[in-house]
């Protein structure tokens, strides 16, 4: 299996050598190729719905994209340093939930309740990881499990009460703009977008954490402070998760404790299908953007053709193995 | 001359080092799992052969489940998949031996095992082929499987026959006072496990493919096959533990979520003294771990602590547990 844009036989004198600088372009630009795939989906699911390739139709991609999106930038920044989050879909359930339960209080209370949420939790993660050099995965897990027993007994002692979000929050979450065109969960996600992007790109913190996922040794050796810099990526991540599950609650309405559980392996699914690799030191927002957004659109594609949950499931396993292995073939080549 | 006393002594006192620093870890979890059922059986008015039975008969899918992650991360890999294999394989075998002799039960169980082993061979060999980390295709098989479960079966049922319960439970009902036949189950296979992975050539290409690849290779390790044949292993583990779920329950339901219980297996893994940098642990030591987590929220619903807050307890246990593991680490690796 090569690249799929080249043809299998050259057709002219000129053919192999246009293919194959096409070929060269595209292992030079991978997110051209999952910008591709992301078009080739959005035309499918328009040949089977026609009405999908409307305003409103995208639009319910984009809102599902939206928090896969959020919780993967939280996924990417913790790969570049070689770290995983598995407890940002927990996070962002609380998150909610404690919005919701201080909504009655005000929208910008709610909001910074619900963000604390993030803070405190993502701290917690940061300083197992990097103080007590507990493995991310398992810090996160237990993390995870934490979160979902505090907020049980919580639900039914010290935040028993409202579970629905204020009016500020559900339009953040599910409103738009421009006349129900642009939803402003996309706004919110395009601003954290550029400021991941510009964080990661052009911040010394951001040059960081791709140094601590490349080379732990010689990252400490040149002067990075590991520990602190890891304390704060968990938290920025853990605020992310925050994001998350407020656009999500916002979204949905009423919070549960099950919120935000579904989204967990798509976050992780997006950042990897877009080129992050689980080791550290490699991949970029952009590209787990694109792989949120292909994820949005499979969902829409799945529910048009009526295919029920066990369908969905096989394909969304299928997609996460061929593009991730389509990819790592694409980078292989370079 | 005169010294040889004291050679001796520290010899000795240098050979109970090394048997604590290779076993310590083993010998530790045992014991924690012992303190903790003799604490528990203080807690509970009544402790009797039934709550026996119940804790081993119970714990059984996540011991098989942890053996199976615990194979293939020692062999340097993680397979999130495991969870979904557990539930594909419960939920083909409470839809096939629904209503079957205790024979035709057992056959279908060694097709499933076979099955499991050779659909988990495959993604293995996707991940050797592919040269994706394990982690990205494992979540992918992860929903594949639990997929293929969904379409299985899509409402919760089916069954199997009283032989099979009896196999794994030590009653025809699934409930009851006797815990020998999981005890002897477990048993023989950990002893299997044990020796295979310490003792056959095959086993031991686990550990030098997990510890050092390119070592490996030069010693002749064929790392393609140890990763297939470490998934393909860890794949019939985690159907071990379906057909243990479904004699358990008596029936199976596709809609368990096995991505929770990998993450369990994957605690219960490292709680078990396996790197999950790979080429260190046992299973051994992974048998109690299983228990222990499976353990920890009967303990502390006994204790009347609330089962969520046992959640958060069990969640900080866990976490010290490793932080203790991560702080000697380093401390180990400052010295030298």
């Amino acid at each position: 299996m090569s690249l799929d844009v080249t043809p299998a036989e050259p057709t002219g004198d000129e053919a192999p050598s246009r293919s194959r600088r096409v070929g060269r372009y595209l292992v030079g630009h991978p997110h051209l190729v999952l910008v591709g795939v992301l078009v080739v989906l959005i035309v499918i699911t328009g040949m089977v719905e026609s009405n999908y390739l409307t305003v409103s139709g995208l639009r319910n991609s984009a809102l599902f994209a939206v928090p896969i999106g959020v919780l993967a930038a939280a996924q990417t920044i913790l790969m570049l340093t070689g770290g995983i989050d598995l407890s940002a879909a927990m996070i962002a359930t609380g998150a909610a939930y404690i919005a919701a339960n201080q909504s009655p209080k005000g929208a910008v209370i709610a909001i910074l309740a619900g963000l604390a949420v993030g803070v405190l939790a993502g701290l917690a993660n940061g300083v197992g990881v990097a103080v007590f050099q507990v493995n991310p995965l398992i810090m996160t897990l237990a993390m995870s499990g934490i979160l979902l027993g505090l907020f049980t007994s919580w639900a039914q002692t010290i935040f028993s009460g409202s579970t629905r979000m204020g009016p500020f929050i559900r339009t953040l979450g599910g409103g738009s703009f421009w006349g129900r065109s642009i939803p402003w969960a996309v706004v919110v996600w395009a601003v954290l977008s550029v400021f991941v992007i510009y964080m990661l790109r052009y911040s010394g913190f951001g040059r960081n954490l791709y140094a601590l996922g490349d080379n732990k040794q010689v990252s400490r050796l040149s002067g990075t402070r590991s520990w602190q810099v890891l304390i704060a990526v968990y938290t920025i991540a853990g605020v992310f998760g925050a994001v998350a599950g407020l656009l999500l609650g916002g979204r949905v309405g009423a919070v549960d404790l099950q919120l935000a559980n579904v989204f967990l392996l798509p976050s992780v699914a997006a950042a990897v299908i877009g080129g992050t690799s689980i080791f550290g030191g490699v991949g970029t927002y952009t590209g787990t953007i694109l792989g949120a957004l292909i994820l949005g659109v499979l969902q829409s594609l799945l529910t048009f053709l009526g295919a029920g949950q066990a369908v969905q499931q096989m394909l969304y396993g299928s997609i996460v193995i061929g593009l991730s292995w389509l990819y790592t073939r694409i980078a292989a080549s370079q | 001359m005169t010294a040889t006393p004291q050679a001796l002594v520290t010899a000795t006192q240098a050979g109970w080092r090394r048997w604590l620093r290779r076993h310590g870890w083993t010998f530790g979890v045992w014991l924690l799992l012992l303190v903790l059922l003799a604490y528990y059986a203080t807690l509970i008015p009544r402790f009797g052969a039934f709550q026996v039975a119940s804790i081993v008969n119970n714990g059984t899918p996540f011991v098989f489940l942890a053996i199976g992650q615990a194979i293939i991360v020692i062999a340097g890999g993680i397979d999130l998949g495991v969870g979904g294999m557990l539930v594909l394989a419960s939920v083909t075998a409470a839809r096939f031996m629904e209503g079957q002799a205790f024979v035709t039960t057992l056959v279908i169980a060694v097709a499933i095992l076979a099955a499991a082993a050779v659909i988990n061979a495959g993604v293995g060999w996707i991940i050797n082929t592919s040269k994706v980390p394990d982690i990205v295709i494992t979540l992918g098989s992860l929903y594949v499987f639990q997929g293929l479960a969904l379409y299985m079966l899509p409402n919760p049922g089916g069954g199997t026959s009283k032989g099979f319960r009896w196999l794994f439970t030590g009653s025809d009902t699934g409930i009851g006072t006797n815990p020998w036949p999981a005890v002897v189950m477990i048993t023989l296979v950990v002893v299997a496990v044990a020796l295979w992975m310490a003792k056959t050539r095959s086993g031991l290409s686990l550990y030098a493919a997990g510890s050092n690849k390119t070592a490996a290779y030069l010693s002749g390790i064929k790392a393609t096959r140890v990763k297939i044949l470490s998934y393909a292993v860890g794949g019939a583990f985690a159907a071990l533990a379906g057909l243990a779920n479904t004699a358990i329950a008596g029936r199976g339901n596709a809609t368990t979520v096995g991505g929770n219980l990998t993450l369990n297996s994957v605690a219960a893994v490292v709680l078990g003294g396996v790197a999950l940098t790979g080429g260190i642990g046992s299973a051994i030591a992974v048998v109690p771990a299983g228990f222990i987590l499976f353990f920890l929220s009967p303990i502390l619903t006994a204790m009347g602590v609330d089962p969520s807050n046992a959640q958060v307890i069990q969640g900080f246990l866990i976490v010290v547990v490793m932080s203790v593991t991560g702080v000697l680490e380093w401390r180990r690796r400052r010295r030298s």
